[in-house]
């Protein structure tokens, strides 16, 4: 069975990072790491500079760096972080 | 006109298209590259502004020192021009649009940010507040100057130095049209951001079609709910920096344009001046020959 996917924007001011399809990204919150799957709750929060590990629906993974942190939103099965 | 001022003349418009023709090429270049970054720049602030929807229309509402909305007695007013002239209208528009923008308003209520040359010196020679004066010189500009510049203009606003923000800039719509625009930066709302997304939306291609928005009833929002803080002036940044793209962009735009009308102007002008240069000089020699003709018809009689 194919894993549940999400639609995930990453935005770079000047550059769209990925924008497609994901099964999971796992974020490091002001709060601590936390990993968004499908069907997420809706939820805001503040990015510390870190990592973005991201599964993309094709099975590949990507790691954006965040050197200044960022903003993650999330709401109705899709996500967007703010670099 | 004598023939040898003429010829001189001919060589100096030949020479003044070579010039038009090369900066005509340079603007071309830069054009396409500050195009490419303006359009690059569109997805997030498609993105930002989806969140920023999203945010406000559940039940967080915006409430933010930044969103104050005030009776406008002070202005704060950003100008976006270009250093160097040479560009058809582009600059005397916007500098147009300015002070329609501060018409209502005393001068000393006015305080200015003047990113470029050209606005810098219009409202300093008219006794305004430049609070702030930067050269526009570089055309890949790092957004930690608006960030800089956003936190300048924070600080007045929420210092009460002035109620609104307004910024004056240049929309670039297509190579042949820049719209002089003028847009409320702060106090930031949807409707503003909208705006400006508005603006910067292509009439076709890919970042063309609406964006549909649905907010969900309410957020989690973790960090102790100052994301809006976060969230913001970042906002504010990102605004400001496509202005400044949006600008750049129809500063080379226009330039190109105008340098290729100097460019045809010239080659006709030196086509004219060819032409009667030649004129004048079939004439002088048609007089010589009918001079030895008759000189010599008069010797044979």
């Amino acid at each position: 069975m194919a894993a549940k996917t999400f639609h995930l924007t990453v935005a770079r001011v000047g550059e769209n990072v990925f924008d497609g399809d994901a099964v999971s990204v796992v974020l490091p919150g002001k709060d601590g790491v936390f990993t968004v799957l499908a069907n997420h709750e809706s939820f805001v929060s503040e990015l510390k500079e870190g990592e973005a590990k991201i599964e993309a629906a094709d099975g590949k993974h990507h790691h954006v760096p965040m050197p200044h942190g960022g903003i993650a939103e999330i709401s109705a099965n899709q996500a967007t972080i703010l670099l | 006109m004598a023939l040898k001022d003429i010829k001189t003349k001919i060589g100096a418009t030949k020479r003044m298209n070579t010039v038009t023709r090369a900066m005509e090429a340079v603007s071309a270049v830069k054009m396409r590259k500050t195009q490419a970054m303006a359009f690059a720049g569109r997805p997030y602030a498609r993105a930002a502004l989806a969140v920023l929807t999203r945010l406000s229309g559940s039940g967080n509402a915006l409430r933010h020192p930044l969103t104050a909305v005030r009776e406008v007695k002070k202005l704060g007013l950003v100008v976006l021009t270009s250093d160097k002239g040479l560009a058809g209208a582009l600059n005397s528009g916007i500098i147009k649009r300015a002070a329609e923008a501060v018409a209502p308003y005393k001068v000393e209520d006015v305080t200015i940010y003047e990113y470029g040359k050209k606005g810098e010196e219009y409202f300093a020679r008219r006794g305004y507040t430049v609070a702030k004066a930067v050269e526009n010189k570089r055309d890949d500009v790092p957004l930690s100057v608006m960030e800089e510049l956003t936190r300048e203009l924070s600080e007045g606003f929420l210092a009460g130095t002035y109620d609104e923000v307004f910024v004056v800039y240049s929309n670039f719509k297509s190579t042949f049209e820049q719209l002089p625009t003028g847009r409320t930066l702060l106090p930031l709302s949807r409707e503003r951001v909208s705006e400006l997304v508005a603006d910067v939306r292509p009439a076709k291609g890919k970042w063309s079609e609406e964006l549909e928005l649905k907010a969900p009833s309410s957020y989690e929002v973790e960090s102790g709910g100052d994301i809006l803080s976060v969230l913001i002036p970042r906002l504010v940044a990102v605004s400001l920096y496509h202005m400044l793209l949006e600008s750049k962009a129809s500063e080379h735009s226009a330039r190109m344009v105008a340098m290729k009308s100097a460019s045809d102007k010239s080659k006709e002008v030196a086509r004219d001046l060819t032409r009667l240069y030649n004129k004048i000089r079939q004439a002088a020699i048609t007089r010589e020959v009918s001079e030895i003709v008759g000189g010599r018809e008069a010797l044979s009689t």
